[in-house]
């Protein structure tokens, strides 16, 4: 634990308080087209929903309902095999519609259908004042799938003690709702939820935020909360570059990540025994006809909340941002943006004899650019990171601080040099293989 | 879907481009006579990328056009159709193609090819370029840097150096001129240079060294001689001043983090 301390006292001795991770000039604004935003915030709950396993994990689950059974709002549906205490939780009232299991009871999806009720999951909050009630809630009441652990991504194991939890009340992501406007009026619920994260983690908590949008006010003393100043440009606003600059993750140091406004869901959880399913939504993309922001819940159907803006021709709904998106057909457990892209069609395919000369052949090396630099905000040397990832050396990407990164911090590096998603498939490939081979 | 731009093949045509200024300059000075060699030159090394192509399915790049020129440029004159054609095969060959093509080496395949002839073949004459191409050198540097294609850090830590050096009175004007040359050229390749920032540095400011110490030292040679001989050496050195500062980097985290 020698590494630990010796950490937290350089974090201190650095710091004192506010600190900034990078030049505030870092990164990259990548410029994607979109119409104007409609003003103004709505509420909308879909009509179906889905309570579906983030992407690209594999989470063995029992489900705790069947097919037509009535739910209520935060009522859990499913919970983790090999963890029955993290439950999975249906985001309104409703009916069961469909469950479908992968091979290995893995969970898909298990789509519910709204019904007119207005019944609601309300959580008992007594002895959430020790460390293990409050996991219990946090587990049980369906916000543990809004956590998210580094290294290797995913939830965090239910009796993980993490090293630090970094709360990110800024997003650079384009097109990000701005949490500043999640989080207006929510003030006591996001002080309360941050009181509650520190109870968790025996290191410090850092609240990521912009200069000009403080949530939090320097700490003054000797306390667990830290204010991180992140730059306005991406990937500045991502937890990945704070979480490596300041207190890199280590495969016995997990640093978890939460987003501000699921913070606040926390300490409003805690208040009143009700998990809060709403969080503000931003729509945007080139194949709409208007950008909009609302506020909608966790498996909201995308196509019902496109429907109406989104203009004729094929098109591709994903749940994140343009640069980290997937397409689907549901919003994914922690993403606050849709992206509605045009989809790719046979006339904008290049011609076979380019396709030929390039694509058949191996693929090109990434050259050293600025662009490229600042793809990782300068925070990392990014050729040689690039190098050990296509080369799959996992030595050199261990100490250039791999465990840090998720595919998310990565997506700009690939857009950039426009590998389609080479790199961050790159990054998935290189993290799987770390993880069995440091659990062997 | 939506892509950036920054790929191999965008990359090497911002570097044509940024060596326009020197290329128009160039013809214009010396005439069809260069022209002939440039055509020459590309004709030669776009041979190879084909039958690399062919053979081992490895993408042509356009980066072979900034190659081609730097080489007809630098090249010694008077060697014959022969002697030159062997010495741009050797370099585009062994300096670039056989480690994967633009990207993937470790020397710059005009570096190797400038070498190689003058090496070889001391007798031939090497060129004595006009002031104004070096001038032209400036705006190709700052297209270059304005870009992001070349490495700012490393022509400013050569400027510095070299200005120093010249102020001291170590550096003449014609090694100046060539190696101003030859800086923009050959050093400031975004692929052979160092890749880490302090590295970057180390790398211009080494060049510049090498560059005064063979203008002080070595008898007889000329300044084109010695700035390829000092480019050759640098980017030779260049891994290992990556190598180094990431050693130092990682070591700097570990101390302050206790893991990386």
């Amino acid at each position: 634990m020698r590494g630990g301390c010796c950490a937290q006292q350089a974090l201190a001795h650095v710091i004192g308080g506010q600190m900034q991770i990078l030049g505030s000039g870092t990164g990259l604004n990548p410029d994607f087209p979109s119409p104007p935003v409609t003003p103004g915030i709505q509420d909308v709950v879909t009509e179906e929903a889905a309570v579906a396993a983030p992407e690209g994990s594999e989470l063995k689950v029992t489900t705790l309902v069947k097919e037509g059974d009535p739910v209520a709002q935060g009522a859990a549906v499913a919970c983790l095999r090999h963890a029955p205490d993290v439950c999975f939780v249906a985001p309104f009232a409703g009916r069961v519609a469909r469950i479908s299991l992968l091979a290995g009871k893995k969970l898909s999806e298990i789509v519910l259908f709204r019904e007119a009720s207005d019944a609601v999951e309300t959580h008992d909050v007594t002895g959430t004042k020790t460390d293990a009630g409050l996991r219990h809630l946090m587990q049980s009441a369906g916000l543990w799938p809004l956590l998210r652990r580094r290294p290797f991504g995913g939830l965090p194991y239910p009796s993980e003690k993490p090293a630090a939890i970094v709360v990110m009340a800024t997003d650079t992501r384009p097109f990000a709702p701005d949490p500043q406007i999640a989080l207006e009026g929510r003030e006591d619920d996001f002080a309360r939820g941050l009181a509650a994260l520190a109870q968790l983690t025996e290191g410090p908590v850092l609240v990521c935020q912009q200069a000009d949008a403080p949530v939090l006010a320097p700490p003054k003393g000797d306390n667990k909360f830290r204010c991180v100043t992140c730059g306005p440009r991406h990937p500045q606003g991502l937890a990945g570059l704070p979480i490596h600059q300041l207190f890199p993750a280590g495969l016995d140091a997990p640093v978890w990540d939460i987003h501000a406004e699921d913070t606040a869901a926390l300490g409003a959880l805690l208040k009143t025994g009700v998990l809060p399913m709403t969080r503000l939504v931003s729509i945007a993309g080139q194949a709409l006809r208007e950008a909009q922001l609302l506020r909608t819940h966790p498996g909201a159907d995308l196509r019902q909340l496109t429907q109406r803006i989104v203009l004729p021709g094929p098109h591709l709904l994903m749940t994140g941002s343009p640069l980290d998106g997937h397409p689907a057909r549901w919003l994914a457990p922690r993403d606050r943006q849709v992206t509605a892209l045009p989809r790719e069609t046979a006339q904008n395919r290049p011609h076979w004899f380019i396709a030929a000369l390039t694509r058949s052949a191996g693929k090109t090396p990434a050259i050293p650019t600025a662009a490229l630099t600042q793809s990782f905000g300068a925070g990392l040397p990014a050729i040689p990171f690039l190098h050990a990832l296509s080369a799959g050396d996992d030595e050199t990407a261990l100490s250039l601080g791999i465990l840090s990164l998720l595919e998310e911090d990565v997506a700009l590096a690939d857009y950039v040099l426009s590998e389609n998603g080479q790199i961050t498939a790159q990054l998935r490939a290189m993290l799987d293989r770390i993880k069995t081979e440091f659990a062997a | 879907m939506n892509r950036g731009l920054w790929n191999r093949e965008t990359v090497a045509a911002i570097l044509i481009a940024a060596y326009l200024p020197m290329a128009l300059f160039w013809l214009w000075l010396e005439g069809t006579d260069a022209l002939a060699r440039l055509g020459f030159t590309a004709l030669v090394i776009a041979v190879w990328h084909l039958v690399f192509m062919l053979t081992r399915a490895q993408a042509p790049s356009l980066a072979a056009v900034t190659a081609a020129f730097a080489i007809a440029m630098l090249a010694p004159e008077d060697l014959g159709i022969f002697r030159l054609a062997l010495g741009i095969s050797f370099g585009v060959v062994m300096g670039e193609l056989v480690f994967g093509g633009w990207g993937r080496n470790v020397v710059h395949p005009a570096t190797v090819a400038l070498s190689f002839l003058g090496y070889g073949f001391p007798t031939a004459a090497w060129p004595v370029l006009d002031a104004p191409i070096a001038w032209a050198a400036i705006p190709a540097a700052l297209i270059g840097m304005a870009t992001g294609v070349m490495p700012a850090q490393v022509i400013a830590g050569a400027v510095l150096v070299a200005g120093g050096a010249a102020a001291a009175g170590l550096l003449g004007e014609p090694a100046l001129l060539a190696g101003g040359i030859v800086l923009v050229l050959l050093v400031a390749d975004p692929v052979t240079s160092a890749i880490t920032l302090p590295g970057r540095w180390i790398n211009g400011a080494l060049y510049a060294a090498l560059l005064t110490l063979f203008a002080t030292g070595w008898a007889g040679a000329a300044p084109i001689q010695i700035a390829v001989a000092a480019a050759l050496l640098t980017s030779l050195a260049a891994p290992l001043l990556d190598e180094a500062v990431l050693a130092l980097w990682v070591a700097q985290r570990r101390r302050r983090h206790g893991r990386t």
